[in-house]
């Protein structure tokens, strides 16, 4: 009986030996993976309106030299209440977060956005120039 | 030892397999109840706005060697309006899919808060369909239903309903809006002014709509607080009309009263009450057909939602509806 029982912990050791995890991958504050990726651009933008439709006329020109995003939006575009959204390289975030609707109105001063590389190295600013359609 | 063991092993074995065994149930025919039945369903969604109709089946049927109907009957909290009444008609669906009503009774009776059918054909069985018209009286209350059916051996059956929350909302639907003419909106009197109708009402006007066509930019159709006179070129308001208002383009929200096309979406007081315009502009510009605003007068006592029906660039012209809430 008693050889029986030693018999079960021994498998049962082994078991929980073989299933223990352990921490492969680094994770950053956020939870997100840190991975060995050095790329840190912005590779899209997009702006919606209130109702969720874009407000851009054309395309965003984003130069990744210069690190800037420039977009023409509608007359008469409401930029107190637009909803940013960027398209990053892999692995890469963007700081400070997007929670929601963001302020643009103010185009002397225009937005910045830092985007953050895969191995959270390397971090490159980028401006939103927003320019309005004129009549 | 160990056969001890085995014959533990077995027996707890026995018990569980005697215990998930399942026994087969043989099929037996539903014993028809003799007595009198009924049921209602509740046919229309959403929310209960004064002027439309709640509409119900009432299915009700008793053996046929019991006898036959005698009357059916619904009793409502709060008398419906005048055009209230219990179809005398029980339908079926041909094979083509349509409603099909043959005559069982007389013409509904209203009387207070009931309305009654009494049969006059030799039926057992029958649904018929109740329209409850609500009553701008019955407006932020709660109304319930008592439906009622007789049969000629003297046995009778209820059927509650309710409550059921009447809508504080105001609707209007199809105002036709045309630049330059009947394009001031008051969504005080949910109404569309021509600027002389406008001057006699300054202080009611919350939008003007305006088509225009300006090169380089899409303008369009739009919905503008008096206020904001960057975009309202070339208009001329009428005296006194200078109110502000706090707008916010919405799109796809096609509410199924005021488009009354095929998407299940209702705007419900509570929308009204939890909307947040408080960083909006006073205009909306570049609206297409299905599209809309939510709109909040300068002084905070009306919101509303105004969907864009349909829009006309030739005529410069839409048509609008609009469901309207009042705060308290």
């Amino acid at each position: 009986m008693i050889k029986n029982i030693r018999i079960i912990c021994a498998v049962l050791l082994t078991t929980f030996a073989m299933v223990a995890c352990k921490e492969d991958f680094p994770v950053d504050e956020d939870g997100l993976l840190i991975t060995t990726r050095t790329q840190c651009y912005v590779s899209n933008f997009e702006l919606l309106g209130s109702d969720l439709q874009t407000v851009r006329t054309s395309n965003a020109v984003i130069d990744t030299t210069a690190q800037t995003v420039t977009v023409e939006v509608f007359y008469g575009t409401d930029l107190k209440n637009v909803y940013p959204q960027f398209t990053l390289v892999t692995d890469a975030k963007l700081e400070p977060k997007i929670t929601g609707k963001t302020d643009f109105s103010d185009l002397a001063n225009p937005k910045q956005y830092t985007v953050v590389s895969g191995n959270r190295q390397i971090r490159k600013t980028y401006k939103v120039n927003i320019t309005v359609q004129k009549p | 030892m160990k056969y001890k063991f085995l014959t533990y092993l077995f027996f707890s074995l026995s018990v569980m397999t005697v215990m998930s065994s399942c026994e087969e149930e043989e099929y037996a025919i539903p014993t028809l109840p003799q007595e009198l039945q009924n049921d209602v369903i509740k046919r229309t969604l959403g929310p209960n706005l004064t002027g439309l109709n709640i509409e119900f089946a009432y299915a009700m049927a008793l053996p046929k060697s019991m006898g036959k109907l005698v009357s059916a009957e619904v009793e409502a909290s709060i008398a419906g309006a005048e055009t209230t009444y219990l179809d005398n008609k029980s339908y079926y669906t041909n094979s083509s899919g349509v409603d099909v009503g043959i005559e069982v009774g007389s013409k509904s009776v209203n009387s207070g808060g009931k309305t009654t059918v009494t049969f006059t054909k030799d039926t057992m069985a029958a649904t018929l369909r109740y329209f409850y018209r609500i009553p701008t009286s019955a407006k932020g209350k709660e109304v319930s239903f008592k439906f009622s059916a007789t049969a000629s051996n003297g046995q009778s059956v209820t059927y509650n309903m309710g409550p059921y929350k009447i809508a504080e909302m105001d609707m209007v639907l199809d105002l036709d809006v045309k630049d330059s003419s009947a394009a001031y909106i008051s969504i005080e009197d949910l109404a569309v002014y021509n600027p002389t109708q406008a001057t006699a009402n300054a202080a009611k006007i919350d939008l003007v709509y305006l088509y225009r066509a300006i090169p380089n930019i899409t303008f369009t159709h739009g919905l503008v607080a008096p206020s904001a006179k960057t975009y309202l070129p070339n208009v001329t308001l009428p005296a006194g009309v200078n109110r502000t208002a706090k707008v916010q383009k919405v799109w796809a929200l096609r509410d199924f009263h005021l488009a009354r096309l095929q998407y299940g979406i209702y705007i419900d007081d509570l929308d009204f009450q939890k909307l947040d315009l408080s960083t909006a502009v006073d205009y909306a510009i570049n609206l297409r057909a299905e599209a809309g605003t939510w709109v909040e007068t300068a002084d905070g006592k009306y919101r509303a939602y105004i969907y864009i029906n349909s829009i006309n660039n030739a005529t410069k012209s839409a048509k609008i509806s609009i469901k309207r809430y009042t705060m308290k």
